[in-house]
Protein backbone atom coordinates (compact mmCIF):
# COMPACT_ATOMS: atom_id res chain seq x y z
CA UNK A 1 0.00 0.00 0.00
CA UNK A 2 0.73 3.45 -0.58
CA UNK A 3 1.81 5.84 2.76
CA UNK A 4 -0.39 8.52 3.02
CA UNK A 5 2.24 11.32 2.50
CA UNK A 6 1.30 14.97 1.83
CA UNK A 7 5.12 15.81 1.59
CA UNK A 8 4.20 13.98 -2.21
CA UNK A 9 3.26 17.70 -3.43
CA UNK A 10 7.00 18.98 -3.00
CA UNK A 11 8.14 16.53 -5.40
CA UNK A 12 5.19 16.94 -7.96
CA UNK A 13 5.74 20.82 -7.78
CA UNK A 14 8.39 21.34 -9.94
CA UNK A 15 6.40 19.06 -12.96
CA UNK A 16 2.86 20.79 -12.07
CA UNK A 17 4.81 24.30 -12.03
CA UNK A 18 6.34 23.79 -15.90
CA UNK A 19 3.10 22.38 -16.94
CA UNK A 20 0.73 25.33 -15.46
CA UNK A 21 3.38 27.51 -17.35
CA UNK A 22 3.21 25.77 -20.70
CA UNK A 23 -0.31 24.12 -20.10
CA UNK A 24 -2.72 25.79 -17.09
CA UNK A 25 -1.72 29.66 -18.12
CA UNK A 26 -1.84 29.27 -22.28
CA UNK A 27 -5.54 27.73 -21.61
CA UNK A 28 -6.66 30.06 -19.05
CA UNK A 29 -5.93 32.47 -21.93
CA UNK A 30 -7.83 31.02 -24.47
CA UNK A 31 -10.92 30.51 -22.09
CA UNK A 32 -10.84 34.41 -21.67
CA UNK A 33 -10.39 35.12 -25.68
CA UNK A 34 -13.38 32.76 -26.41
CA UNK A 35 -16.39 34.99 -24.44
CA UNK A 36 -14.60 38.25 -26.52
CA UNK A 37 -15.10 39.50 -30.05
CA UNK A 38 -11.50 40.69 -30.80
CA UNK A 39 -10.32 42.70 -34.05
CA UNK A 40 -6.86 43.44 -32.60
CA UNK A 41 -5.12 42.12 -29.33
CA UNK A 42 -5.45 45.30 -27.54
CA UNK A 43 -9.62 46.20 -28.85
CA UNK A 44 -12.00 44.11 -28.35
CA UNK A 45 -15.71 43.65 -26.61
CA UNK A 46 -17.68 41.06 -24.67
CA UNK A 47 -19.62 38.85 -26.74
CA UNK A 48 -20.32 36.18 -23.82
CA UNK A 49 -21.34 32.79 -24.94
CA UNK A 50 -21.79 33.77 -28.85
CA UNK A 51 -19.15 32.04 -30.25
CA UNK A 52 -19.90 28.86 -28.33
CA UNK A 53 -23.56 29.23 -29.61
CA UNK A 54 -22.57 29.82 -33.07
CA UNK A 55 -19.75 26.25 -33.11
CA UNK A 56 -22.91 24.29 -31.40
CA UNK A 57 -25.28 25.24 -33.99
CA UNK A 58 -23.36 24.91 -36.60
CA UNK A 59 -23.28 22.47 -39.34
CA UNK A 60 -20.27 22.25 -40.18
CA UNK A 61 -18.53 21.73 -36.51
CA UNK A 62 -20.65 18.46 -36.07
CA UNK A 63 -19.64 17.38 -39.41
CA UNK A 64 -15.93 17.76 -38.51
CA UNK A 65 -17.15 16.02 -35.16
CA UNK A 66 -19.08 12.73 -36.98
CA UNK A 67 -15.68 12.73 -39.47
CA UNK A 68 -13.00 12.59 -36.92
CA UNK A 69 -15.08 10.63 -34.87
CA UNK A 70 -15.55 7.99 -37.35
CA UNK A 71 -11.71 8.30 -38.30
CA UNK A 72 -10.68 7.65 -34.47
CA UNK A 73 -12.80 4.59 -34.46
CA UNK A 74 -11.51 3.17 -37.84
CA UNK A 75 -7.69 4.11 -36.55
CA UNK A 76 -8.68 2.21 -33.21
CA UNK A 77 -10.16 -1.06 -34.95
CA UNK A 78 -7.26 -1.39 -37.22
CA UNK A 79 -3.95 -0.23 -35.08
CA UNK A 80 -5.24 -1.87 -31.67
CA UNK A 81 -5.60 -5.53 -32.56
CA UNK A 82 -2.51 -5.18 -35.28
CA UNK A 83 -0.10 -3.60 -32.47
CA UNK A 84 -1.12 -6.51 -30.44
CA UNK A 85 -0.54 -9.12 -32.99
CA UNK A 86 2.42 -7.95 -34.22
CA UNK A 87 3.70 -7.45 -30.74
CA UNK A 88 2.68 -11.11 -30.21
CA UNK A 89 4.80 -11.75 -33.61
CA UNK A 90 7.91 -10.52 -32.74
CA UNK A 91 10.35 -13.29 -32.11
CA UNK A 92 11.34 -13.64 -28.42
CA UNK A 93 15.28 -14.73 -29.32
CA UNK A 94 17.23 -12.08 -28.31
CA UNK A 95 19.27 -10.92 -31.29
CA UNK A 96 16.04 -10.40 -33.24
CA UNK A 97 13.86 -8.37 -30.90
CA UNK A 98 16.11 -5.64 -30.80
CA UNK A 99 16.18 -5.50 -34.47
CA UNK A 100 12.81 -6.49 -35.43
CA UNK A 101 11.64 -3.18 -32.54
CA UNK A 102 14.10 -0.76 -34.39
CA UNK A 103 12.95 -1.27 -37.65
CA UNK A 104 9.44 -1.50 -36.56
CA UNK A 105 9.44 1.95 -35.21
CA UNK A 106 11.40 3.92 -37.67
CA UNK A 107 8.04 5.53 -38.88
CA UNK A 108 8.36 7.18 -34.89
CA UNK A 109 10.87 9.39 -36.40
CA UNK A 110 9.44 10.74 -39.50
CA UNK A 111 9.13 14.47 -38.91
CA UNK A 112 5.64 14.83 -39.25
CA UNK A 113 5.27 17.24 -41.62
CA UNK A 114 7.11 14.78 -44.26
CA UNK A 115 4.82 11.70 -43.45
CA UNK A 116 2.00 12.94 -46.55
CA UNK A 117 4.88 13.63 -49.16
CA UNK A 118 6.30 10.20 -48.19
CA UNK A 119 2.97 8.88 -49.38
CA UNK A 120 1.98 11.18 -52.29
CA UNK A 121 5.61 9.68 -53.51
CA UNK A 122 4.99 6.28 -52.69
CA UNK A 123 0.97 6.69 -53.63
CA UNK A 124 2.27 8.66 -57.04
CA UNK A 125 0.68 6.63 -60.36
CA UNK A 126 3.89 7.00 -62.31
CA UNK A 127 6.74 6.69 -60.04
CA UNK A 128 5.48 5.71 -56.52
CA UNK A 129 6.10 1.82 -55.82
CA UNK A 130 2.58 1.24 -54.32
CA UNK A 131 0.77 3.60 -57.25
CA UNK A 132 2.64 1.63 -59.97
CA UNK A 133 1.85 -1.88 -57.91
CA UNK A 134 -1.88 -0.92 -57.74
CA UNK A 135 -2.01 0.19 -60.94
CA UNK A 136 -0.80 -2.59 -62.59
CA UNK A 137 -2.87 -4.64 -60.63
CA UNK A 138 -5.81 -2.57 -62.01
CA UNK A 139 -6.58 -0.48 -59.12
CA UNK A 140 -5.57 3.10 -59.48
CA UNK A 141 -5.99 5.02 -56.51
CA UNK A 142 -7.92 8.35 -57.11
CA UNK A 143 -6.64 10.73 -53.72
CA UNK A 144 -7.51 13.53 -55.43
CA UNK A 145 -11.11 12.96 -56.40
CA UNK A 146 -12.48 9.96 -54.77
CA UNK A 147 -13.83 10.20 -50.79
CA UNK A 148 -13.15 6.11 -50.16
CA UNK A 149 -9.67 6.35 -52.16
CA UNK A 150 -8.88 9.86 -49.66
CA UNK A 151 -10.10 8.64 -46.76
CA UNK A 152 -8.28 5.13 -47.70
CA UNK A 153 -4.96 7.22 -47.98
CA UNK A 154 -5.01 8.51 -44.40
CA UNK A 155 -5.96 5.60 -42.43
CA UNK A 156 -3.25 3.88 -44.25
CA UNK A 157 -0.65 6.21 -43.22
CA UNK A 158 -1.57 6.90 -39.68
CA UNK A 159 -1.46 2.75 -39.60
CA UNK A 160 1.71 3.21 -40.79
CA UNK A 161 3.10 5.87 -38.52
CA UNK A 162 1.68 4.77 -35.65
CA UNK A 163 0.82 0.83 -34.99
CA UNK A 164 5.09 0.56 -33.96
CA UNK A 165 3.89 3.20 -31.00
CA UNK A 166 1.14 0.41 -30.10
CA UNK A 167 3.82 -2.69 -30.82
CA UNK A 168 6.77 -1.34 -28.85
CA UNK A 169 4.06 -0.72 -25.56
CA UNK A 170 2.66 -4.06 -26.03
CA UNK A 171 5.85 -5.72 -26.32
CA UNK A 172 7.65 -4.04 -23.33
CA UNK A 173 4.33 -5.14 -20.97
CA UNK A 174 4.67 -8.81 -22.86
CA UNK A 175 7.81 -9.17 -21.87
CA UNK A 176 6.95 -8.89 -18.01
CA UNK A 177 5.27 -11.87 -17.76
CA UNK A 178 6.80 -14.46 -15.88
CA UNK A 179 8.31 -17.68 -17.62
CA UNK A 180 6.33 -19.38 -14.92
CA UNK A 181 3.13 -18.73 -16.32
CA UNK A 182 3.83 -20.16 -19.48
CA UNK A 183 5.17 -23.26 -18.22
CA UNK A 184 1.91 -23.65 -15.84
CA UNK A 185 -0.31 -22.68 -19.39
CA UNK A 186 1.63 -25.84 -21.08
CA UNK A 187 1.13 -28.18 -17.79
CA UNK A 188 -2.64 -27.32 -18.41
CA UNK A 189 -2.48 -27.65 -22.00
CA UNK A 190 -3.53 -24.47 -22.88
CA UNK A 191 -3.37 -23.74 -26.45
CA UNK A 192 -2.36 -20.49 -28.39
CA UNK A 193 -5.56 -18.80 -27.86
CA UNK A 194 -5.61 -19.40 -24.22
CA UNK A 195 -2.58 -18.44 -23.77
CA UNK A 196 -3.46 -15.27 -24.99
CA UNK A 197 -6.75 -15.10 -23.25
CA UNK A 198 -6.17 -15.77 -19.75
CA UNK A 199 -2.18 -14.57 -19.60
CA UNK A 200 -1.16 -12.58 -22.44
CA UNK A 201 -3.95 -10.23 -22.51
CA UNK A 202 -4.42 -9.98 -18.79
CA UNK A 203 -1.03 -8.40 -18.51
CA UNK A 204 -1.54 -6.23 -21.61
CA UNK A 205 -5.12 -4.12 -20.08
CA UNK A 206 -3.09 -1.11 -18.54
CA UNK A 207 -0.44 -0.84 -21.55
CA UNK A 208 -3.14 -1.05 -23.94
CA UNK A 209 -5.68 1.78 -22.21
CA UNK A 210 -2.29 4.05 -22.58
CA UNK A 211 -2.26 3.08 -25.89
CA UNK A 212 -6.09 3.49 -26.52
CA UNK A 213 -5.43 6.81 -25.01
CA UNK A 214 -3.23 8.33 -27.03
CA UNK A 215 -3.94 7.02 -30.22
CA UNK A 216 -8.25 8.19 -29.81
CA UNK A 217 -6.92 11.62 -29.16
CA UNK A 218 -4.51 12.04 -30.93
CA UNK A 219 -6.10 10.58 -34.16
CA UNK A 220 -9.41 12.39 -33.25
CA UNK A 221 -6.92 15.78 -33.21
CA UNK A 222 -5.22 14.74 -36.35
CA UNK A 223 -3.88 18.19 -37.50
CA UNK A 224 -0.07 17.71 -39.60
CA UNK A 225 -0.58 15.21 -41.49
CA UNK A 226 -4.22 15.09 -42.84
CA UNK A 227 -4.14 18.20 -44.74
CA UNK A 228 -1.86 17.56 -47.38
CA UNK A 229 -2.85 14.81 -48.48
CA UNK A 230 -5.97 16.68 -50.73
CA UNK A 231 -6.09 19.93 -48.35
CA UNK A 232 -9.42 18.37 -46.38
CA UNK A 233 -10.95 17.27 -49.65
CA UNK A 234 -12.51 15.97 -52.06
CA UNK A 235 -15.76 18.00 -50.91
CA UNK A 236 -14.46 18.86 -47.49
CA UNK A 237 -14.67 15.09 -47.01
CA UNK A 238 -11.25 15.15 -44.73
CA UNK A 239 -11.55 18.09 -43.15
CA UNK A 240 -11.24 17.02 -39.35
CA UNK A 241 -11.74 18.91 -36.02
CA UNK A 242 -8.26 20.10 -35.63
CA UNK A 243 -7.69 21.22 -39.37
CA UNK A 244 -10.88 23.43 -38.78
CA UNK A 245 -9.28 25.04 -35.86
CA UNK A 246 -6.22 25.70 -37.74
CA UNK A 247 -7.86 27.20 -40.79
CA UNK A 248 -9.56 29.90 -37.91
CA UNK A 249 -6.42 30.38 -36.20
CA UNK A 250 -4.75 31.23 -39.44
CA UNK A 251 -7.41 33.66 -40.48
CA UNK A 252 -7.30 35.38 -37.52
CA UNK A 253 -10.57 34.52 -36.08
CA UNK A 254 -9.33 34.83 -32.13
CA UNK A 255 -12.40 34.77 -30.44
CA UNK A 256 -14.22 32.09 -32.26
CA UNK A 257 -11.01 30.06 -32.21
CA UNK A 258 -10.75 30.54 -28.49
CA UNK A 259 -14.00 29.18 -28.43
CA UNK A 260 -13.61 25.96 -30.28
CA UNK A 261 -9.98 25.62 -28.34
CA UNK A 262 -12.43 25.25 -25.59
CA UNK A 263 -14.76 22.85 -26.52
CA UNK A 264 -11.92 20.72 -27.67
CA UNK A 265 -10.35 21.11 -24.32
CA UNK A 266 -14.04 19.88 -22.82
CA UNK A 267 -13.46 17.04 -25.13
CA UNK A 268 -9.77 16.04 -23.89
CA UNK A 269 -11.41 16.37 -20.39
CA UNK A 270 -13.93 14.04 -20.74
CA UNK A 271 -11.85 11.47 -22.57
CA UNK A 272 -8.93 11.74 -19.63
CA UNK A 273 -11.68 11.39 -16.78
CA UNK A 274 -13.13 8.39 -18.72
CA UNK A 275 -9.54 7.25 -19.04
CA UNK A 276 -8.66 7.62 -15.22
CA UNK A 277 -12.02 6.11 -14.15
CA UNK A 278 -11.18 3.03 -16.22
CA UNK A 279 -7.84 2.89 -14.89
CA UNK A 280 -8.98 2.77 -11.60
CA UNK A 281 -11.59 0.19 -12.60
CA UNK A 282 -8.48 -2.05 -13.59
CA UNK A 283 -6.46 -1.23 -10.72
CA UNK A 284 -9.30 -2.64 -9.08
CA UNK A 285 -9.42 -5.96 -10.30
CA UNK A 286 -5.66 -6.63 -10.44
CA UNK A 287 -4.00 -5.52 -7.50
CA UNK A 288 -0.48 -4.74 -9.62
CA UNK B 1 9.46 -18.38 -24.43
CA UNK B 2 6.65 -20.94 -25.58
CA UNK B 3 7.45 -24.11 -27.21
CA UNK B 4 4.91 -23.18 -30.01
CA UNK B 5 4.07 -25.75 -33.14
CA UNK B 6 6.39 -24.81 -35.60
CA UNK B 7 3.35 -23.94 -37.98
CA UNK B 8 2.53 -21.39 -35.74
CA UNK B 9 5.96 -19.93 -35.81
CA UNK B 10 5.99 -20.01 -39.47
CA UNK B 11 2.94 -18.35 -39.55
CA UNK B 12 4.10 -15.25 -37.37
CA UNK B 13 7.33 -15.02 -38.74
CA UNK B 14 5.62 -14.23 -41.89
CA UNK B 15 3.25 -11.91 -40.09
CA UNK B 16 5.96 -9.83 -38.96
CA UNK B 17 7.98 -9.89 -42.17
CA UNK B 18 4.69 -8.56 -44.30
CA UNK B 19 4.54 -5.74 -41.41
CA UNK B 20 7.99 -4.94 -42.05
CA UNK B 21 7.61 -4.69 -45.89
CA UNK B 22 4.76 -2.22 -45.35
CA UNK B 23 6.69 -0.13 -42.91
CA UNK B 24 9.92 -0.14 -45.34
CA UNK B 25 7.90 0.69 -48.19
CA UNK B 26 7.31 4.53 -47.89
CA UNK B 27 11.44 4.57 -46.31
CA UNK B 28 12.41 2.33 -49.41
CA UNK B 29 10.54 5.43 -51.61
CA UNK B 30 12.35 8.19 -49.57
CA UNK B 31 15.83 6.67 -50.04
CA UNK B 32 15.34 6.05 -53.60
CA UNK B 33 14.14 9.45 -54.56
CA UNK B 34 17.17 11.24 -52.13
CA UNK B 35 20.02 9.87 -54.34
CA UNK B 36 18.01 11.25 -57.28
CA UNK B 37 18.85 14.34 -59.07
CA UNK B 38 15.31 15.86 -59.55
CA UNK B 39 16.02 19.10 -60.66
CA UNK B 40 18.26 19.79 -63.60
CA UNK B 41 22.14 21.12 -62.32
CA UNK B 42 24.58 22.04 -64.76
CA UNK B 43 26.77 18.68 -64.20
CA UNK B 44 24.36 16.18 -63.35
CA UNK B 45 20.78 15.70 -65.90
CA UNK B 46 17.62 15.36 -64.29
CA UNK B 47 17.06 12.12 -63.12
CA UNK B 48 20.53 10.60 -62.64
CA UNK B 49 21.66 8.96 -59.72
CA UNK B 50 23.80 11.71 -57.34
CA UNK B 51 24.47 12.20 -53.88
CA UNK B 52 24.51 15.59 -54.54
CA UNK B 53 21.48 15.63 -52.86
CA UNK B 54 23.52 14.72 -49.77
CA UNK B 55 26.15 16.89 -50.05
CA UNK B 56 23.61 19.79 -50.17
CA UNK B 57 22.54 19.38 -47.06
CA UNK B 58 26.48 19.84 -45.56
CA UNK B 59 26.81 23.04 -47.66
CA UNK B 60 23.84 24.89 -47.05
CA UNK B 61 24.32 26.80 -43.85
CA UNK B 62 20.49 26.89 -43.20
CA UNK B 63 19.93 22.80 -43.24
CA UNK B 64 23.35 23.00 -40.61
CA UNK B 65 21.95 24.99 -38.30
CA UNK B 66 18.91 23.24 -38.86
CA UNK B 67 20.10 20.28 -37.82
CA UNK B 68 22.13 22.23 -35.00
CA UNK B 69 18.49 23.82 -33.38
CA UNK B 70 17.03 20.48 -33.19
CA UNK B 71 19.34 18.52 -31.46
CA UNK B 72 20.03 21.54 -29.25
CA UNK B 73 15.93 21.70 -28.58
CA UNK B 74 15.98 18.19 -27.67
CA UNK B 75 18.92 17.79 -25.08
CA UNK B 76 17.27 20.86 -23.69
CA UNK B 77 13.80 19.68 -23.68
CA UNK B 78 15.20 16.17 -22.08
CA UNK B 79 17.02 18.26 -19.59
CA UNK B 80 14.12 20.17 -18.47
CA UNK B 81 11.43 16.63 -18.29
CA UNK B 82 14.02 14.16 -16.84
CA UNK B 83 14.78 15.71 -13.44
CA UNK B 84 11.28 17.05 -13.09
CA UNK B 85 9.76 14.07 -14.01
CA UNK B 86 11.98 11.75 -11.44
CA UNK B 87 10.23 13.00 -8.20
CA UNK B 88 6.64 13.33 -9.37
CA UNK B 89 7.13 9.83 -10.82
CA UNK B 90 8.15 8.76 -7.59
CA UNK B 91 5.34 10.89 -5.57
CA UNK B 92 2.92 9.20 -7.44
CA UNK B 93 4.34 5.92 -7.52
CA UNK B 94 5.18 5.70 -3.74
CA UNK B 95 3.37 8.20 -2.04
CA UNK B 96 -0.43 9.02 -1.29
CA UNK B 97 -0.82 12.77 -1.26
CA UNK B 98 -4.43 15.14 -1.41
CA UNK B 99 -4.94 15.65 -5.27
CA UNK B 100 -2.64 12.84 -6.13
CA UNK B 101 -5.64 11.18 -8.35
CA UNK B 102 -6.78 14.80 -9.63
CA UNK B 103 -3.23 16.08 -10.12
CA UNK B 104 -2.46 13.20 -12.24
CA UNK B 105 -5.99 13.34 -14.44
CA UNK B 106 -4.65 17.01 -15.18
CA UNK B 107 -1.30 15.64 -16.16
CA UNK B 108 -2.91 13.53 -18.70
CA UNK B 109 -5.26 16.32 -19.54
CA UNK B 110 -2.31 18.10 -20.93
CA UNK B 111 -0.48 15.34 -22.79
CA UNK B 112 -3.49 14.72 -25.31
CA UNK B 113 -4.49 18.25 -25.17
CA UNK B 114 -3.66 18.77 -28.98
CA UNK B 115 -1.25 22.00 -29.44
CA UNK B 116 -3.22 23.72 -32.26
CA UNK B 117 -5.32 24.34 -29.05
CA UNK B 118 -2.90 26.55 -27.16
CA UNK B 119 -0.53 27.45 -30.04
CA UNK B 120 -2.02 31.34 -30.21
CA UNK B 121 -1.52 31.92 -26.28
CA UNK B 122 1.85 29.45 -25.63
CA UNK B 123 2.91 31.93 -29.07
CA UNK B 124 1.64 35.13 -26.83
CA UNK B 125 3.03 34.38 -23.51
CA UNK B 126 6.54 33.16 -24.88
CA UNK B 127 7.02 36.21 -26.76
CA UNK B 128 6.35 38.30 -23.88
CA UNK B 129 8.91 35.96 -22.27
CA UNK B 130 11.48 36.42 -24.61
CA UNK B 131 11.94 33.29 -25.43
CA UNK B 132 10.39 32.96 -29.48
CA UNK B 133 12.53 32.21 -32.00
CA UNK B 134 15.09 30.47 -29.54
CA UNK B 135 15.57 26.80 -29.05
CA UNK B 136 14.64 27.19 -25.40
CA UNK B 137 11.05 28.62 -26.19
CA UNK B 138 10.16 24.23 -28.33
CA UNK B 139 11.96 22.50 -25.63
CA UNK B 140 9.51 24.37 -23.43
CA UNK B 141 6.76 24.12 -25.46
CA UNK B 142 7.35 20.62 -25.94
CA UNK B 143 7.05 19.70 -22.06
CA UNK B 144 3.67 19.91 -22.41
CA UNK B 145 3.35 16.66 -23.63
CA UNK B 146 6.63 15.16 -22.73
CA UNK B 147 6.67 15.84 -18.86
CA UNK B 148 3.16 13.76 -18.48
CA UNK B 149 4.45 10.83 -20.90
CA UNK B 150 7.58 10.47 -19.07
CA UNK B 151 6.08 10.62 -15.20
CA UNK B 152 3.82 7.76 -16.74
CA UNK B 153 6.45 5.32 -18.30
CA UNK B 154 9.17 6.55 -15.08
CA UNK B 155 6.29 5.60 -12.63
CA UNK B 156 6.12 1.92 -14.15
CA UNK B 157 9.85 1.62 -13.61
CA UNK B 158 9.63 2.63 -10.23
CA UNK B 159 6.52 0.48 -9.00
CA UNK B 160 8.40 -2.60 -10.43
CA UNK B 161 11.13 -1.64 -7.88
CA UNK B 162 9.98 -3.69 -4.30
CA UNK B 163 8.84 -1.81 -1.98
CA UNK B 164 11.00 -3.82 0.23
CA UNK B 165 14.28 -1.42 -0.97
CA UNK B 166 12.79 1.90 0.14
CA UNK B 167 12.03 0.28 4.06
CA UNK B 168 15.36 -1.23 4.08
CA UNK B 169 16.93 2.08 2.91
CA UNK B 170 15.44 4.11 5.26
CA UNK B 171 16.29 1.51 8.27
CA UNK B 172 19.54 1.99 7.25
CA UNK B 173 19.61 5.39 7.83
CA UNK B 174 19.14 7.21 4.15
CA UNK B 175 17.28 10.28 4.20
CA UNK B 176 14.59 10.24 1.16
CA UNK B 177 17.11 12.35 -0.93
CA UNK B 178 19.37 10.37 -0.06
CA UNK B 179 17.67 7.29 -0.67
CA UNK B 180 16.59 8.55 -4.35
CA UNK B 181 19.79 9.64 -5.66
CA UNK B 182 21.95 6.75 -4.08
CA UNK B 183 19.65 3.94 -4.59
CA UNK B 184 16.56 4.64 -6.37
CA UNK B 185 18.29 5.85 -9.24
CA UNK B 186 20.89 3.26 -10.08
CA UNK B 187 17.74 1.21 -10.20
CA UNK B 188 15.44 3.08 -12.39
CA UNK B 189 18.81 4.06 -15.29
CA UNK B 190 16.85 1.62 -17.72
CA UNK B 191 13.82 3.55 -17.23
CA UNK B 192 15.52 6.84 -17.35
CA UNK B 193 17.24 6.02 -21.31
CA UNK B 194 13.57 4.63 -22.33
CA UNK B 195 11.92 7.74 -20.99
CA UNK B 196 14.80 9.99 -22.79
CA UNK B 197 14.55 8.15 -25.59
CA UNK B 198 10.52 8.79 -25.53
CA UNK B 199 11.08 12.33 -25.30
CA UNK B 200 13.71 12.56 -27.89
CA UNK B 201 10.83 10.41 -30.66
CA UNK B 202 7.73 12.77 -29.76
CA UNK B 203 9.87 16.05 -29.82
CA UNK B 204 12.21 15.33 -32.57
CA UNK B 205 9.02 15.05 -35.06
CA UNK B 206 6.62 17.71 -33.45
CA UNK B 207 5.58 20.71 -36.20
CA UNK B 208 3.00 22.51 -34.93
CA UNK B 209 4.83 24.32 -31.60
CA UNK B 210 8.22 24.03 -33.60
CA UNK B 211 6.51 26.71 -36.44
CA UNK B 212 4.77 28.79 -34.69
CA UNK B 213 7.80 29.44 -32.39
CA UNK B 214 10.14 29.87 -35.19
CA UNK B 215 9.39 32.45 -37.30
CA UNK B 216 12.63 34.04 -38.27
CA UNK B 217 15.00 32.09 -36.16
CA UNK B 218 16.06 28.78 -34.18
CA UNK B 219 14.44 26.81 -36.84
CA UNK B 220 14.46 23.09 -36.58
CA UNK B 221 14.98 20.52 -39.24
CA UNK B 222 11.04 20.20 -39.95
CA UNK B 223 10.72 24.23 -40.63
CA UNK B 224 14.00 24.08 -42.80
CA UNK B 225 11.65 21.00 -45.08
CA UNK B 226 9.48 23.15 -45.20
CA UNK B 227 11.36 26.28 -46.37
CA UNK B 228 12.07 23.86 -49.35
CA UNK B 229 9.08 23.48 -50.56
CA UNK B 230 8.29 26.10 -52.92
CA UNK B 231 7.62 27.26 -56.85
CA UNK B 232 9.96 24.66 -57.76
CA UNK B 233 10.98 21.94 -55.00
CA UNK B 234 13.52 20.03 -55.42
CA UNK B 235 12.14 16.49 -53.90
CA UNK B 236 15.19 14.66 -53.82
CA UNK B 237 16.67 17.06 -51.56
CA UNK B 238 13.73 17.09 -49.32
CA UNK B 239 14.09 13.19 -49.25
CA UNK B 240 17.83 13.13 -48.19
CA UNK B 241 17.10 15.72 -45.72
CA UNK B 242 13.85 13.90 -44.10
CA UNK B 243 16.74 10.76 -44.65
CA UNK B 244 19.14 12.56 -42.43
CA UNK B 245 16.75 13.72 -40.47
CA UNK B 246 16.26 10.19 -39.51
CA UNK B 247 19.35 8.87 -38.27
CA UNK B 248 20.44 10.18 -35.22
CA UNK B 249 16.83 8.85 -33.87
CA UNK B 250 17.84 5.67 -35.95
CA UNK B 251 21.32 5.75 -34.21
CA UNK B 252 19.47 6.11 -30.77
CA UNK B 253 16.81 3.24 -31.49
CA UNK B 254 19.71 0.96 -32.30
CA UNK B 255 21.44 1.69 -28.84
CA UNK B 256 18.37 1.87 -26.92
CA UNK B 257 17.21 -1.73 -28.61
CA UNK B 258 18.19 -4.07 -25.92
CA UNK B 259 16.65 -1.46 -23.16
CA UNK B 260 13.25 -1.66 -25.16
CA UNK B 261 13.29 -5.31 -25.81
CA UNK B 262 13.77 -5.72 -22.01
CA UNK B 263 10.02 -4.24 -21.51
CA UNK B 264 8.55 -2.11 -18.81
CA UNK B 265 5.14 -1.65 -17.41
CA UNK B 266 3.40 1.66 -17.71
CA UNK B 267 2.81 3.51 -14.39
CA UNK B 268 -0.78 3.50 -12.71
CA UNK B 269 -2.34 5.69 -10.13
Amino acid sequence: MKSRDNTGWIFVLPAALVLGLVGLIPLMTVVNYSFFEIFILDARFWVGLEWYADIITSGRFWASFGRSTLFSMLILTVQIPLGIAIALCIPQRKTWVGISLAVVALPLLVPWNMIPSLWLALMNPDSGILGRMLGGLGWPVDWKLSIPHTWAVVIAMDVWHWTSLVVILCYSALTTIPQSHYQAAAIDGAGPWQVFRHIQLPQLYHVLLMAVLLRFMDSFMIYTEAFPINAGGPDGATMFLAVDLGEEIKAFNYGPSAARSVIYFLIVLMVAYSFSKAQSKLSDRQPA
Amino acid sequence: MRNSAPMWRVVKAVALAAFVVFVSLPLVQMTMISFVATLAHPDTPLGAVTLRNYSAILTDPNLRSAFANSIAYVVINICITVPVAIPAAYAFSRLSFVGDKHLFLAFIAFRITPPVVLTLPIFQLFSSLGIVNSVFGIALAHCLFNLPISIWIMQGFISAVPKEMDETAFLDGYSRRGFIWKILLPQIAPGIAVTGFFCFMFSWVEVVFARILTTTNGKPISMALNALFGFQTDIGLVMAVTVASMLPGAALLFAMRGHLSRGFKVGQV
